[in-house]
């Protein structure tokens, strides 16, 4: 039974990141780290926080198709933080199907996404600015993604250590809200960090987005409903 | 990344594929030229997040700039500022809402005004140009950047700096769409070997302004005093003289400028008449004039080729081909106008509009966008997507990485097309050194190093 002052002085730290770093004392833990197959976490508590950092190839991605072509916007920032917790398994050794210990919280700010073409090559200032009306910018400036539950599925790698899950999880997008399941891989790399990739098929009107027709200089282009998200997400160990 | 930048890089062959676009519309029936990568769509009412601009200096140009502020949609003019009460009342009547001060640093000191056009007199660009860049805003710098190359310098330098902030230089014709669109059928060779560039400009008009006191005076016509005056070449002459740079990708080796006093003999020691020989690499040479004793023909550019002449004349251009000279493959269809003995072919970006091909009248009027439009447009733009990208950037990853937060905005952020600081520095140069030699009358060189910023 933990203790209200512990548990004050844990949330404290994990708000500070410090809880997860590797190598720590942790607060009911007089001394060691210890240093598991793949992930360095703090012993006590089980649980390592990871954050992206600057120069990872993290990526977002949606796709979707209108009456003259398919078109995709892409964002390289990804932010927010994954916690592994103590069944997490650390490699592929021990890992059983099932339910993890997992909290998440992943957010894009809508500024930040572009309109591409095919190639990722700039596609449209224009088109920039009718997404970003149509995603509510301004008032709602990150779509937001918090994860309820996490679920082992599959290993699919042994070395590296990789993963399929499923995760059960609300997302917000231009303020409304969605729960939403979808299956996603996860990849523990050799110096510790994760990669986590996966494809979301969604729809706009699910979000109370009307899908874009603007008035263009050939007529009218009617964008479809359905799109794809598409995320390639890279975090390090905080 | 500039929507355009690809646009620097032409030769020929692409020049022509490029045009097939407009050579297959203007098949369907069309007869007007457009614009190749026209604006993809225009939303209805788009609500758009505002960017907050103070703008400093309210002289008869600081009341055109806010004309065009106060038409973007993406901009609210949130501060005034002259230090002369008269002309911020002018202003603040146009704009009730806007917070007004006689002195820039109450405005630079307000922290919703998060960008600040300068359009105080040349000399006094400096000492405010450097307060805003400290104060963390986005800056539009009129050009000249400054009354001496000195300066300039130490504005360009300090605004490359500021790496988190947006500033541009008033060069307002590297904005305008229609010089896009008309930049490659200069640089693809479309013309032929190039020959001359001949530009004008011509207004009767005495660059005098009264004033009830003598001070005020000697201040609001600070152009007629040689000390702190660039002369017709600094303070007009700089948009073609760029142009003429930019279109040909070169600087110029030798300027020779020369100036009378024709018309206005007021006391003035500044020439209201000018004519300046610009030398270019391979013996091309820029012929350029302006007066302000005489509006005929106003303001305009001429390219000569050996196979094609391009006249441009403010939101318009036509093409007038040499009869040896080989097709380029659309222009038979296209539309054409009389000029005396000669027939143009119209060169036109029309900003879009396809629509307008099957209406000839509407065709026939000129573009309601002047480009000093297009360059507050893209300043304002610029500004707001630079804001974003570090606040966005800070979301994720705190301040603790600079030089990933650079490269971040060097390749994150998508810019309209503008002239940067330097741009504007060697702009600024040019136009400097063109009016020393009207000064001095003797032909100057420019040194390949007196461009670069050292």
């Amino acid at each position: 039974m933990m203790t209200q002052l512990q548990k004050t002085s844990r949330e404290t730290l994990r708000k500070r990141g410090l809880i997860c770093q590797g190598l720590r004392h942790s607060v009911r833990q007089t001394g060691l780290c210890l240093l598991t197959s793949a992930l360095c976490v703090t012993a006590a508590e089980g649980w390592t926080r990871f954050g992206p950092k600057p120069g990872g190839n993290s990526k977002v991605r949606i796709e979707g198709t209108s009456t003259i072509h398919d078109w995709q916007v892409e964002s390289p920032l990804v932010g927010g933080f994954i916690e592994l917790g103590p069944n997490f398994p650390r490699s592929s050794q021990g890992a059983n199907p099932g339910k993890l210990d997992v909290r998440a919280e992943v957010f894009v700010p809508v500024s930040s996404l572009k309109s591409v073409k095919k190639d990722g090559t700039p596609y449209s200032t224009a088109m920039d600015d009718i997404m970003h009306e149509k995603l509510l910018k301004t008032h709602h400036p990150r779509i937001v993604y918090r994860l309820r539950e996490l679920s082992l599925k599959e290993i699919v790698s042994q070395e590296p250590a990789k993963f399929t899950v499923e995760a059960v999880g609300d997302l917000v997008v231009a303020g409304v809200t969605n729960q939403i399941t979808f299956p996603a891989q996860i990849q523990i790399h050799p110096d510790n960090h994760l990669t986590i990739t996966g494809e979301v098929p969604l729809k706009m009107t699910s979000f109370k987005i009307e899908p874009p027709a603007p008035k263009v200089a050939l007529g009218l282009i009617k964008t479809g409903d359905d799109v794809k998200v598409l995320f390639h997400w890279e975090v390090f160990p905080r | 990344m500039s929507e355009r930048d690809s646009a620097w890089e032409w030769n020929r062959r692409e020049f022509l594929r490029g045009s097939s676009l407009a050579a297959l519309a203007t098949l369907l029936g069309g007869v007007r030229l457009v614009r190749p990568n026209a604006t993809a769509a225009e939303s209805e009412s788009v609500n758009t997040e505002r960017v907050k601009v103070g703008l400093i200096g309210l002289g008869q140009w600081g009341r055109d700039l806010l004309d065009q502020l106060l038409r973007l949609p993406q901009a609210e003019v949130a501060g005034l500022c002259d230090n002369y009460t008269p002309m911020l009342r002018r202003s603040s009547k146009r704009v009730p809402d806007a917070f007004a001060t006689e002195d820039y640093q109450v405005l630079l000191a307000n922290k919703d005004i998060t960008a600040v056009v300068v359009a105080t007199p040349t000399h006094r660009h400096k000492e405010i140009v450097l307060a805003a860049l400290e104060a963390g805003k986005h800056v539009y710098c009129e050009v000249p950047l400054a009354h001496t190359i000195q300066d300039a310098r130490v504005i360009a330098q300090a605004a490359l700096k500021h790496r988190r902030q947006v500033f541009q230089a008033g060069l307002q014709l590297r904005s305008d769409p229609q010089r896009h669109f008309l930049m490659p059928f200069i640089r693809s060779g479309a013309l032929g070997r190039m020959a001359m560039v001949r530009a004008q400009w011509n207004k009767k008009t005495s660059w005098r302004f009264t004033s009830p006191n003598p001070e005020r005076e000697a201040e609001v016509n600070w152009r007629l005093s040689r000390e702190v005056s660039t002369g017709l070449l600094g303070e007009v002459g700089i948009h073609q003289l760029d142009q003429v740079s930019w279109f040909l990708n070169a600087w110029p080796s030798t300027v020779h400028g020369f100036g009378t006093i024709a018309f206005w003999r007021d006391g003035r020691d500044v020439a209201d008449t000018v004519q300046a020989l610009v030398d270019y690499p391979e013996g091309l040479r820029l012929v350029y004039s302006a007066t302000l004793a005489n509006s005929f023909e106003a303001e305009g550019e001429i390219y000569y080729g050996s196979d094609a002449a391009v006249m441009i004349r403010g939101s318009s251009a036509w093409m007038f081909k040499e009869a040896d000279a080989p097709l380029l493959g659309w222009e038979v269809y296209a539309r054409k106008d009389a000029f005396y003995k000669a027939t143009g072919i119209s060169l036109r970006a029309d900003a879009s509009k396809l629509k307008a091909q099957g209406n000839q009248a509407d065709a026939q009027t000129e573009s309601a966008d002047p480009p000093v439009y297009f360059a507050l447009e893209a300043f304002v733009r610029n500004s707001r997507e630079v804001s974003n990208a570090v606040r966005d950037f800070e979301s994720l990853y705190g301040d603790s990485d600079p030089s990933a937060l650079t490269e971040y905005l060097s390749k994150g952020v998508r810019r309209l097309p503008a002239a940067d600081a330097v741009d504007g520095y060697r702009a600024t140069v040019l136009a400097l050194k063109a009016n020393e030699s009207v000064v001095l009358g003797k032909p100057i060189a420019l040194s390949p190093e007196l461009f670069e910023l050292s």
